[in-house]
């Protein structure tokens, strides 16, 4: 019993980050923006998190201040991608290596050079079952949220279309820009806070280049949730309990090489997308700059 | 008008990494540069490899640079930049850069390569094999005699030779006072992921492991947030890592380098150095075990005495603790 609810709890702690930032990158890449700087503004928002956190003791600070910096970053990013219609994976290739710099840089001089583990205040967190914590509730209302957003507004069917076809948004007089603007808008706030959960929720420190892969990892889900909200929360849970499953595994101390569970996670996700097969498919326009003529 | 903004974007960083322009050339200087394999901000196995730096800067007054280096083709790359560049020693904090010595030394005999750990020597190519299993074997005889479950953790990052040599003399000293220990191993194959650690940990905690020591570099926050949590005692190891968490850190395994790094470099400056494979240990005061001041009174007296009592030992050679030859 024990044991099913420490793989339980390693499930909620890594799925949260998870579903958070999947809910915000499956909105953007409805819209047609696939955000390759996932892992970027994830690592960005993580040190502003930590670093408010650990100057003002405040772990709500710091995950407003997660939140700003990743909108922020995103801003930057997506005046390259949405405004001047660059190309969306070497732009995001070069926010992920722009955010480990900095991130890194500012570290190393605010914490010295040869750097000190700093423990930071952590969110209320109930130690005795399962480590919840409030901002695991995000993880149930962010897709919530974005399946609203997405399936029963107008402006979730604009941004649907910006990413199916944006010329004929454009041709019923939306702004195919400023609509991928607003969608790169929820991605930003979503990333940020589950950027800031690694460190002011769940580790309660940080360590240069923390996120290490987690924000390819949502990008995965997203992509083997088939681009829907419950699909991607589907993928991300399923990545989850393979994590937990991973961990648990190596704790029983079988002879089996250890490397063959770190790829448990995938391996789930793989399984998903084959459970999932071709009920739908990626939006026809992701990744497709739009300039207006 | 996009491709000009990136164009400048990888123009700036460039500019940014070659900044480092060779000194003036009239008056040679002793120079002195580290390559390691993460951060030298992990408060850990980097940290204390740029501390080593810093003594022989300060003492020998020498030109240092510190770069890190940690795939094949990085470190080739700065081992011959900096060689090109006339630094006279160029330390490579980890055993894989003992192969990139042996494979560019002869190219630069003016330059000496070493290596923290690695068994290949050459003229001008050597290693230094820092005896940490000597201080992980008095934390696993503590640990051993401490716990209350009979189940202790290892929790390392990617399994590396080294790294597992750690854990064979940390087991060594758990099982020579408490045969039965049942001693626990997990390596989450990074050195970055925190949560990993964290997780890893607890799955330990949750299989009854009431001690951790861990060889996970940065990712150690993760690994004492767990042990926070669960409330149990954790080792730090490498540097003093009581502050990472108070609480927490009953003792470290300490590597000191300055001593080892100055000795090192005099040799190099004087031109007597010969390739060799360097042990370094207790003996030479490289190795120590680091209590936390605040927790120690919490460790019964008779397990002070028993470590003090290993470690005058091994100090005199009386006692021997295991290692793995890589």
């Amino acid at each position: 019993m024990n044991e099913v609810l420490g793989i339980l709890s390693a499930m909620l702690s890594i799925g949260t980050p998870l579903m958070i930032a999947a809910s915000g990158e499956t909105v953007l890449e409805r819209a047609g923006v696939l955000n390759i700087g996932l892992e970027g503004v994830m690592l960005c928002s993580a040190f502003f998190a930590f670093l408010t956190d650990s100057a003002t003791h405040s772990p709500w600070l710091g995950l407003a201040a997660g939140v700003v910096s990743a909108v922020l970053l995103m801003a930057v990013s997506s005046a390259f991608v949405i405004k001047f219609a660059c190309d969306q994976v070497v732009t995001g290739t070069a926010v992920n290596l722009l955010s480990l710099g900095i991130t890194g840089s500012l570290f190393a001089f605010a914490f010295g050079k040869t750097g000190k583990l700093v423990a930071v205040e952590s969110v209320p967190k109930n130690e005795a079952f399962l480590s919840l914590n409030p901002l695991m509730l995000l993880a149930a209302a962010a897709p919530l949220f974005a399946w609203i957003l997405l399936t029963k507004t107008r402006w979730g069917l604009a941004a649907r279309g910006c990413g199916e076809s944006p010329e004929s948004v454009s041709a019923l007089g939306f702004s195919v820009i400023k609509t991928r603007l607003q969608a790169s808008g929820f991605a930003a706030v979503c990333a940020g806070i589950a950027g800031s959960y690694l460190t002011i929720a769940q580790t309660n420190s940080f360590a240069p280049n923390m996120t290490a892969g987690i924000g390819f990892v949502v990008l995965a889900a997203v992509t083997f949730g088939r681009w829907s909200i419950a699909g991607t929360v589907f993928a991300s849970l399923l990545i989850a309990l393979g994590y937990g499953a991973q961990f648990w595994l190596k704790a029983k101390q079988t002879a089996i090489p250890y490397q063959l569970f770190d790829a448990l996670p995938y391996l789930s996700a793989l399984i998903a997308l084959i459970c999932a097969g071709r009920s739908s498919s990626a939006p026809a326009s992701l990744a497709r700059p739009f300039s207006p003529k | 008008m996009n491709r000009v903004f990136i164009a400048l974007l990888i123009a700036a960083s460039i500019a940014g990494c070659s900044s480092n322009t060779p000194s003036t050339q009239t008056q040679p200087k002793f120079k002195v540069a580290l390559l390691t394999p993460s951060s030298v901000n992990d408060s850990g196995w980097s940290a204390l490899a740029y501390d080593g730096l810093m003594g022989i800067k300060q003492e020998l007054g020498a030109e240092v640079n510190n770069v890190v280096a940690a795939t094949p083709q990085e470190r080739r790359d700065a081992m011959r930049s900096y060689a090109q560049q006339g630094y006279n020693l160029v330390i490579g904090h980890g055993y894989e850069y003992n192969q990139d010595g042996i494979e560019i030394g002869p190219d630069f005999p003016k330059t000496v390569f070493v290596s923290s750990s690695g068994t290949k020597t050459a003229p001008n190519v050597g290693t230094f094999r820092f005896y940490l299993e000597q201080g992980m074997y008095l934390l696993g005889m503590t640990a051993a005699k401490m716990s209350k479950t009979g189940v202790i953790g290892m929790v390392g990052g990617p399994e590396v030779p080294s790294i597992e040599s750690t854990f064979v003399g940390f087991e060594a000293g758990a099982k020579s006072v408490r045969p039965d220990i049942k001693v626990l191993k997990a390596y989450t194959g990074s050195n970055d992921d925190v949560n990993k650690a964290k997780q890893q940990t607890l799955a330990l905690i949750d299989q009854g492991a009431d001690f951790i020591i861990h060889q996970t570099n940065a990712a150690a926050g993760g690994v004492f947030e767990a042990c926070k949590e669960r409330q149990i005692f954790a080792f730090g190891t490498n540097s003093d890592q009581t502050s990472a968490a108070p609480d927490t850190v009953l003792a470290s395994a300490v590597i000191i380098a300055k001593p080892a790094f100055i000795q090192l470099a005099k040799e190099v400056r004087a031109g007597t150095y010969k390739g060799e494979v360097r042990l370094v240990g207790m003996d030479v005061g490289a190795i120590g075990i680091a209590w936390n001041p605040a927790l120690k009174p919490r460790v019964p007296k008779e397990v002070l005495d028993m470590v003090a009592d290993a470690e005058s030992k091994m100090k005199s050679g009386a006692l021997v603790a295991p290692k793995n030859e890589f």
